[in-house]
């Protein structure tokens, strides 16, 4: 048992850090009711920034740590609060969830756009230096992490119990209106809530640079084991999220030194935190209706289109393709091709987010199902690979929704990653799916005498089934199972107390959803002709979710603008290499303006030059969108009054 | 149909609280709730702000099922019951902050709660789209029936919850202040429309501020206040209550 005392110690400074980091995390959502997905994010830009003081800049340690902890994360928490979070209504979930992953990824595109990517070295605290506990070498930078987690936990417990202000923090999530009358000023308040998250996430990611890489991606995404951590204290327990830190800690060290890992279990160390934030979602008690929370998704749809108008949709979308087919090459052809095909995937998040209003952030995760189905079903292009992808998919989509359908909002979101990182780490790698650092050939669709091998076919077979599939949407959304989803959106509360089973529906969107995903992995697959675990990596979840969101969630044509922009934007790096980081910097600046306008791209061009286009006119099925914004207003006041 | 008494031992009350209990964190919205409504009559529930009769809603419909008491529906105990389950059982309600489907034009709001009533019922035989027809024309939204709801104002937003409870074809209707927003004229048809409901046997469970309203369709009344049942009577006994005036004078601001 000579591991066991190094193996607690790593496992406590880990743990440390978790705390440091999650701590963060709970300190912010108690106070502004936010849960801050960009945490993460923050901890790492604060990261780079003490690098470039300390290192770039020459700075002494001390100087550079006040600064970046007491100065600058705090500015920029409360430049965040300040911007983007105040306004922001904290019912809408998918909003505020796509704002924060919208300043996710602004803030990676900002860091690689100042920090070049290359090796950095993070310094430790006091170098190398330590000294040995019976034979192991504890480091400094060890003690001092440690420390330093119990001197949050002793401050912030002192904050929050033993201090007016502490006391008013707590108030304000549950009612900001009794808040005020108390004499708090929740804005305030939440502004300072917001300058110590950041604080807290800088500490952590200075903590853990020099223990994993001074790395965008890395350090960002480390955060999701301080989700883990925070959800056993529910999001609000302090304590509990310290018990949750040490214990994912403790775990994560004890498995390296003790648990020889092999085959397909080699996959439970990386998502070792996924699988426990999992679980502990799964063992949250159901949550209760709440009415009032207003819509999960969007702001306003256009009006419905009726079937003609789709199917002149299909046509004008089939002929734009193919007059394009003269004008791009075959690689810009291919790009096209792709955005289309994700066009097809994001479709499933109008089905599933915008009408139903349920979040996914394992949209693309279904997709690779879906590609797995063709390439190993599909053969040279058989048409059956494309059916079994979505036959494939639904069930798992079903599967995946089936523990989480108690979870609403925020943690059925959580749940969904955590999801797509074990299907990502376990399950693509396996050597039964894709294989590690491999791939498959995947066909594209052959009917026999028409084949869509040629980049030009196979861009016209993909605007033909992305019509077909937005037809499809479309025809859901004018039929009862639309009529129940777009309620289920509205207001889960209304619709139980109309006697529908929300379980059965949830269930029911997720199967249909997770299919159209599959089908468009399929096709996905088939626009590069092979398909590996990297095509399906689990951050590309999120710029999926945001475009689509940017583009008009609870629209076809979002869809269509959020496919293309997310395959199209790329292409502005390549031809202009210098911006590094461009792409993450639009997109995510894009979502951030959500938090103003819900509506996306396609309700503005649809409100601006709805109007023009003849055939719209006088057509049967729903209500003009235009009539009267200030009655809107109206029912807006009596709601949040 | 006659109107009973609550009290006649031969039928339960079709809708019973006893004793109802919530609390929300530290404080008791509800600290002893009883009352009774039944078929065919209008009942009120009045008191002034914060007395808790949107919690009692609440409590009644499962959406925050009570802490101890009991809620009885026909005698059955369902205060443990998930809300889709009680609206099955035929509980039906608006909401005071509108919970309408925005999205959703006035037709489709009725329609989709016909639709969902038919799939648990189980009743092929109705027209839901008829039905939807006939509902909308009753509460006076016929030349709004193509309108998206978030763009109504709020008196036809709260008809709009209303013909979609009735969609459900409900035993009992709860309604929390379906008069904020209504004008004079719409108040007095909407008055009308309660009392054709009860009279064809329906039991409505009336919350409104609205004194005049409330005293003109309802047979018996139940005052709350600070969460508690403070009076209980008829219109004419209520307005005589020293202890009710003393509720609503007492928070007058
Ligand atoms: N979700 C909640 N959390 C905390 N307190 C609540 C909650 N809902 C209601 N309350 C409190 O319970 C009490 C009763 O509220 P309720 O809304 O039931 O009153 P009401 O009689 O409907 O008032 P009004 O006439 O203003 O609608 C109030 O003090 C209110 O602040
Ligand atoms: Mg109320």
């Amino acid at each position: 048992m000579d591991q066991l005392l190094p193996f607690t110690i790593a496992g406590l400074v880990t743990g440390s850090i978790y705390a440091v980091t999650a701590s963060g995390l709970v300190v912010t959502y108690t106070t502004s009711g936010i849960f801050n997905f960009a945490h993460g994010a923050i901890g790492m830009f604060a990261a780079f920034t003490y690098w470039e003081l300390r290192v770039n800049r020459h700075l002494p340690a001390p100087v550079a740590l006040f600064l970046v902890l007491f100065v600058i994360a705090p500015l920029m928490g409360a430049l965040i609060e300040r911007v983007l979070m105040r306004h922001l209504d904290r019912a809408q979930v998918v909003t505020s969830l796509v704002v924060t992953i919208g300043l996710t990824v602004m803030l990676i595109g900002l860091a690689q756009g100042v920090w070049k990517p290359e090796a950095r070295a993070m310094p430790q605290f006091f170098g190398d230096g330590g000294f040995r506990v019976a034979g192991t070498f504890v480091s400094w930078h060890q003690t001092i992490t440690v420390i330093l987690a119990g001197g949050v936990a002793a401050i912030l417990w002192y904050l929050l119990t033993k201090t007016r202000l502490g006391v008013a923090m707590r108030a304000v999530v549950d009612d900001r209106n009794l808040a005020s009358l108390t004499g708090a000023q929740p804005h305030r308040i939440s502004m300072l809530s917001w300058a110590i998250g950041s604080s807290l996430a800088a500490l952590g990611g200075i903590l853990i640079a020099p223990v994993l890489q001074l790395e965008t991606i890395i350090l960002t995404f480390l955060v999701i084991n301080a989700y883990a951590a925070a959800m056993v204290g529910r999001l609000r327990s302090l304590p509990l999220t310290f018990v949750g830190a040490f214990a994912l800690g403790l775990t994560e060290a004890y498995m390296i030194g003790y648990v020889d890992l092999k085959g397909f279990w080699q996959g439970l160390r990386p998502s070792l935190p996924t699988l426990l934030l999992f679980v502990i979602l799964l063992a949250m008690p159901e949550e209760r209706l709440r009415a009032n929370l207003g819509r999960a998704a969007g702001g306003k749809a256009p009006r419905v289109p009726s079937l003609r108008e789709s199917l002149i949709g299909v046509g004008v979308l089939v002929a734009a393709a193919g007059l394009v087919s003269f004008v791009l090459g075959a690689g810009d052809i291919q790009r096209v091709s792709q955005g289309l095909a994700i066009g097809v995937i994001m479709l499933s998040l109008v089905v599933l987010t915008g009408y139903g209003g349920q979040v996914s952030l394992a949209q693309l995760t279904f997709a690779g199902f879906g590609a797995f189905a063709m390439a190993e079903w599909g053969g040279g292009g058989s048409i059956f690979g494309l059916v079994l992808a979505a036959a494939i998919a639904a069930p798992i989509g079903a599967l995946v929704a089936l523990p989480a359908l108690r979870l609403q909002g925020l943690y059925l979101a959580l749940a969904t990653m955590a999801f797509a990182v074990m299907a990502r780490e376990m399950i693509f790698v396996d050597k039964r799916f894709f294989g590690f650092n491999s791939s498959l050939p995947v066909g594209r669709l052959d009917l026999g005498p028409i084949s869509f091998d040629g980049e030009v076919a196979y861009m016209l077979l993909l605007a033909v089934v992305f019509g077909l599939v937005g037809v499809f949407v479309l025809w859901i959304r004018r039929g009862p199972f639309g009529r129940v989803l777009s309620a289920m959106g509205d207001s889960p509360a209304a619709c139980a107390t109309l006697g529908l089973d929300l379980t059965r529906t949830k269930l029911a969107v997720f199967a249909i959803s997770a299919a159209m995903a599959g089908l468009g992995g399929a096709l996905l697959g088939g626009v590069k002709s092979v398909a590996g675990p990297t095509d399906f990596e689990v951050l590309q979840n999120l710029p999926i979710l945001l475009l689509a969101v940017v583009g008009g969630i609870t629209t076809v044509s979002g869809a269509l603008i959020g496919g293309l922009s997310l395959a199209v934007l790329p292409v502005l790096q390549e031809r202009v290499p210098d911006l590094a980081g461009i792409v993450f910097l639009l997109t995510g600046a894009a979502a951030v303006s959500l938090g103003r306008n819900p509506n996306g791209i396609a309700f503005f061009l649809a409100e601006t030059f709805g109007r023009f286009v003849p055939w719209r006119r006088g057509s049967r099925g729903s209500a003009e969108a235009e009539a009267g914004p200030p009655a809107t207003e109206e029912v807006r006041k009596v709601a949040v009054a | 149909m006659p109107s009973r008494k609550p009290s006649e031992p031969a039928a339960p009350p079709l809708l019973e609280c006893r004793e109802v209990k919530v609390s929300f964190g530290g404080i008791h919205a509800l600290s002893d709730a009883t009352l009774v409504a039944d078929r065919g009559m209008v009942t009120g529930l009045i008191g002034p702000n914060g007395a808790g009769k949107t919690t009692l809603f609440n409590a009644i419909t499962g959406l925050h099922p009570p802490d101890t008491g009991l809620v009885r529906l026909d005698g059955e105990d369902i205060s443990q019951v998930r809300p889709h389950r009680r609206a099955r059982m035929g509980i039906a309600r608006t909401f005071q902050r509108l919970e309408v489907f925005g999205s959703l034009t006035v037709r489709e709001n009725v329609l989709v709660a016909g639709e969902i009533w038919r799939r648990w019922s189980k009743n092929n035989e109705v027209d839901v789209a008829a039905q939807a027809e006939e509902l909308i024309e009753r509460v006076g939204l016929r030349h709004l029936a193509r309108e998206r709801v978030d763009s109504l104002p709020t008196g036809p937003a709260r008809l709009v919850e209303m013909a979609r409870a009735l969609a459900t074809n409900p035993r009992i209707m709860l309604m929390d202040e379906p008069g904020s927003g209504l004008n004079e004229a719409e108040t007095d048809e909407f008055a009308g429309l309660l009392i054709d409901l009860a009279e064809e046997g329906l039991a409505i469970l009336l919350v409104e501020h609205d004194v005049e309203l409330v005293m003109r369709v309802c047979k018996r009344i139940f005052v709350l206040d600070f969460g508690r049942m403070i009076a209980e009577g008829t219109p004419k006994e209520i307005q005589r209550n020293k202890a009710v005036q003393a509720a609503y004078l007492g928070t007058a601001a």
